[in-house]
């Protein structure tokens, strides 16, 4: 199972790019897509799902050109849109029923996999209610639901938390951690902590363009020694702004605790620190570094 | 001071928003087809039988403007309304709603703002009106006080009265949506057309909101001078007679018309003002429909979420490896329960005594049950190509496999089914009277209606286009007007032509889904 990304690119009217000679290759695993807002995720995960076609390049799943045969893919394919509606008057179980019909599963697997799948994403009670009152988050829910009617092979969820209260976003990322396995599953977010709780890869984009591509682990030790904490009053933080990647403030009374990148230590009071994803992303997006 | 550079803004706003669209560029377009079929001797104005007036500046300025008010009277109220619902829907209303912004200035701004688009459109046959004169040279000078009077008087105080009414009916949570588009089609029909009748009697102007009233009497006694026969009558036509020319110089403007059409103006304003009574300021709790209009409306009210975030550890058990085998049995139903889910249990009441009154009814009657039956799921229908879009369920569909080959003729033959089933009375009425043209119209009529739909709803986005030209269609259908015959009603039914407009409008749907924004990779 492999998907394979060569010299991706989009352009849209008034030479705007939205994805710029991108490159990947992915194995089964949960791939964290992780970029700033407009970096070009999302038009990314819509060529991969098959709804938008690229200006250029190719897309191969397991060696099949999904832009001259796009079927191959949407058979075992399940997306879960940045920005998606559902039909108020239907029930849940009858737009899962829909959405089946549509993906071209068979009645049995159909009803067993709805059932199963309302039990796990806990919407049983709520299972015979018109969509048009369910809340954001129960409307995601069903958005999950529908993306693994199939049990995709592919499963691509572009910025699935957003909306989500704080216990939903944390059931979500256990729920892509579970589903990992035999399978791809690609998390597009601007949201760092989904990516460092679920995924086995990141992928770091900016300007339509992949600035890096490792295991979080790898990420985080090109930081070892470089992260910094320590303590000055309020007044200095515009300074220090200026000279150092600032990635984390905590303020105390008329002090602020900083928490720096840097190659060196700034200064004799700076305690070295294990370095966070976040450090990784902030310095990765600012030095935009490509690999 | 600062409430005018607010309703201002507003108006800018909403206007660059909406000719910047490229809809409004379609929608010129059709303005200018209006103006050259008018040009053209298409479609004209016929006092009594067979009398028109000479081609001066008068004249054409009275025909151009009674057009304008039936035709944008009518279709301009659909073009203009839907800025408010857009701003439900973009989250606009919402931030707005958290300002000090009054709900009189934002509905006046609405109307300022349709009346804009409404008076672009007229600005457009106004340049049709001077092109039509200078070509046809029957009067060769233009007068431009009689050329543009009657736009100035008769069009813009209806126009906007018109832009008024898109807010009042966009306000009230009930005409929001297709029962309101049908609504004011009848409404439209039935009260202007009564008052200009009116008028033509004797009432006073002040009644005649289109206009027309004031032109056809002015028309009328110029005819009246010259041929003592006329019958009185006044018509707009497809069906252009050999004609007998009369001079018209124009309506003779009185303080009374004038004060009149000044007065529509102030109405139309306290319409837009007035409007803001019934408008919810973007609050879901104050515009919470009744049980009743909640199914009318597709959007059941908000219910309080009852079940937390869910905690149980996901395994799914496998599917098996059959699992992708396309079944359009069952996409079928799925889009059938689609189309009909959401109606009240009278509804179907009403379907049901329109099918069982085709089965009884006396045979000349089963053709005005079936146009009533097959007028009935207008607002079904409606849905049929846009649903997608509407709700955006668009890329979870498209990502579906092959989505152009399986969904849209799924779609397309449910809505067939409900067709077929609201008038199978008909059809057995028309099957045992052995009646094989009117057999024949009944299959053109089934296939022509979703295909339209299908097609409009796909090239537009929205269900707004299909809602207003299948009440007009099925109205001159109801009049007999044989070139909207599609069901065999009479004999110079062109129904062969409708068979292949069908199956224009389905390629046509088919190629506008795959040219779609969101491309489809077929």
């Amino acid at each position: 199972m492999k998907l394979t990304i060569s010299q991706l690119s989009k352009q849209y009217p008034r030479s705007v790019w939205g994805l710029r000679d991108f490159d990947l290759e992915l194995v089964p695993g949960v791939i964290g897509l992780l970029g700033p807002n407009g970096a070009g995720k999302s038009t990314l995960m819509q060529i991969l799902a098959t709804v938008v076609l690229p200006s250029a390049g190719t897309v191969k799943w397991n060696d099949a050109d999904i832009l001259k045969s796009p079927d191959t893919l949407r058979a075992v394919l399940g997306y879960l849109p940045q920005d998606f509606g559902v039909y108020p008057n239907l029930t849940a179980v009858e737009f899962l029923e829909y959405m089946a019909a549509i993906k071209g599963m068979d009645a049995k697997s159909a009803r067993s996999r709805i059932e199963e799948l309302l039990v796990v994403l806990n919407l049983t009670l709520a299972a015979k209610r018109p969509l048009g009152g369910y809340s954001g988050g129960m409307k995601q829910r069903v958005g999950i639901a529908q993306a693994l009617l199939n049990d995709p092979q592919l499963l691509i969820v572009d910025e699935p938390t957003v909306g989500l209260d704080p216990e939903e976003r944390v059931y979500f990322r256990s729920l892509l951690s579970d589903l990992s396995g035999e399978r791809i599953i690609i998390l597009s977010t601007h949201i760092v902590s989904d990516v460092e709780a679920a995924a086995t890869e990141i992928v770091l984009i900016n300007q339509g363009r992949k600035i890096q591509h490792a295991a979080p682990e790898n990420l985080l030790a090109q930081l070892d020694g470089k992260v910094w904490q320590w303590t000055i009053p309020s007044y200095e933080l515009p300074t220090l702004k200026q000279k150092y990647l600032v990635s984390g403030i905590i303020r105390r009374e008329n002090l602020i605790q900083v928490r720096v990148v840097s190659d060196a230590s700034p200064s004799p009071e700076a305690q070295a620190l294990s370095p966070s994803l976040e450090d990784a992303y902030l310095h990765l997006m600012q030095n935009g570094d490509k690999s | 001071m600062n409430a005018l550079r607010v309703l201002y803004h507003l108006t800018r706003a909403d206007f660059l928003e909406r000719v910047r669209r490229y809809s409004f560029l379609i929608t010129l377009g059709l303005a200018l087809f209006l103006g050259y079929s008018i040009a053209s001797g298409q479609l004209t104005l016929v006092v009594g039988q067979h009398y028109r007036g000479m081609l001066n500046s008068a004249w054409v300025g009275g025909l151009m403007s009674a057009m304008v008010n039936f035709f944008l009277g009518l279709f301009g109220f659909y073009l203009v309304k839907g800025s408010v619902s857009r701003d439900y829907k973009t989250g606009v209303g919402q931030i707005m709603a958290a300002t000090q912004l009054k709900r009189p200035i934002y509905t006046v701004a609405k109307w300022m703002s349709n009346f804009a688009v409404l008076g672009a459109m007229v600005v457009v046959l106004m340049a049709v009106a001077v092109v039509m004169q200078t070509l046809f040279r029957e009067a060769p000078v233009i007068q431009w006080w009689a050329l543009l009077t009657p736009f100035l008087w008769l069009v813009l105080p209806f126009m906007a009265f018109t832009a008024a009414l898109a807010v009042l009916f966009e306000t009230i949570a009930g005409l929001r949506g297709g029962v309101g588009n049908v609504f004011y089609f009848f409404s439209f029909i039935i009260v202007v057309t009564a008052l200009s009748a009116a008028v033509w009697l004797g009432a006073s102007p002040a009644l005649d909101l289109m206009g027309m009233g004031i032109l056809s009497r002015s028309m009328g006694q110029a005819a009246q001078a010259v041929y003592p026969n006329y019958d009185g009558s006044f018509r707009i036509t497809w069906l252009v007679p050999q004609f007998q020319i009369f001079r018209w110089d124009g309506i003779d403007w009185t303080p009374e018309i004038i004060l009149s059409r000044l007065a529509l103006i102030f109405v139309s304003i306290g319409i837009a003002a007035l409007s803001a009574l019934f408008f919810d300021r973007f609050a879901p709790a104050r515009s919470q429909p009744s049980r009743r209009m909640e199914n009318a409306s597709d959007s059941p009210a908000p219910a309080p979420a009852l079940e937390a975030a869910p905690r149980s550890n996901l395994v799914l058990t496998p599917l098996p490896a059959a699992r992708a085998r396309f079944r359009f049995g069952a996409l079928f139903a799925a889009e059938l329960k689609l189309l009909l889910k959401g109606q009240r249990w009278w509804w179907y009441l009403v379907a049901a005594g329109l099918l069982l009154a085709q089965l009884c009814a006396p045979l000349k009657s089963v053709h005005s049950l079936l146009i009533a039956s097959w007028l009935w799921h207008l607002l079904r229908l409606s849905k049929l190509g846009c649903r997608e879009t509407v709700y955006n369920t668009r890329q979870m569909i498209f990502s579906a496999p092959r989505p152009l080959a399986n969904q849209l003729p799924a779609a397309w033959l449910s809505a067939f089914a409900v067709t077929a089933l609201l008038g199978s009375g008909a059809l057995m009425r028309f099957l045992l009277a052995g009646e094989t043209f009117s057999l024949l119209g009944w299959l053109t009529g089934a296939l022509f209606i979703p295909s339209l739909a299908l097609a409009l709803g796909a090239l537009t986005g929205s269900s707004k286009a299909f809602e207003a030209l299948y009440v007009l269609w099925m109205y001159l259908l109801s009049q007999k007007v044989p070139a909207f015959d599609f069901i065999g009603l009479t004999p110079q039914s062109p129904l062969s032509a409708y068979v292949l407009l069908s199956l224009l409008l389905l390629c046509l749907a088919f190629i506008s889904r795959s040219t779609m924004k969101i491309k489809t990779m077929r």
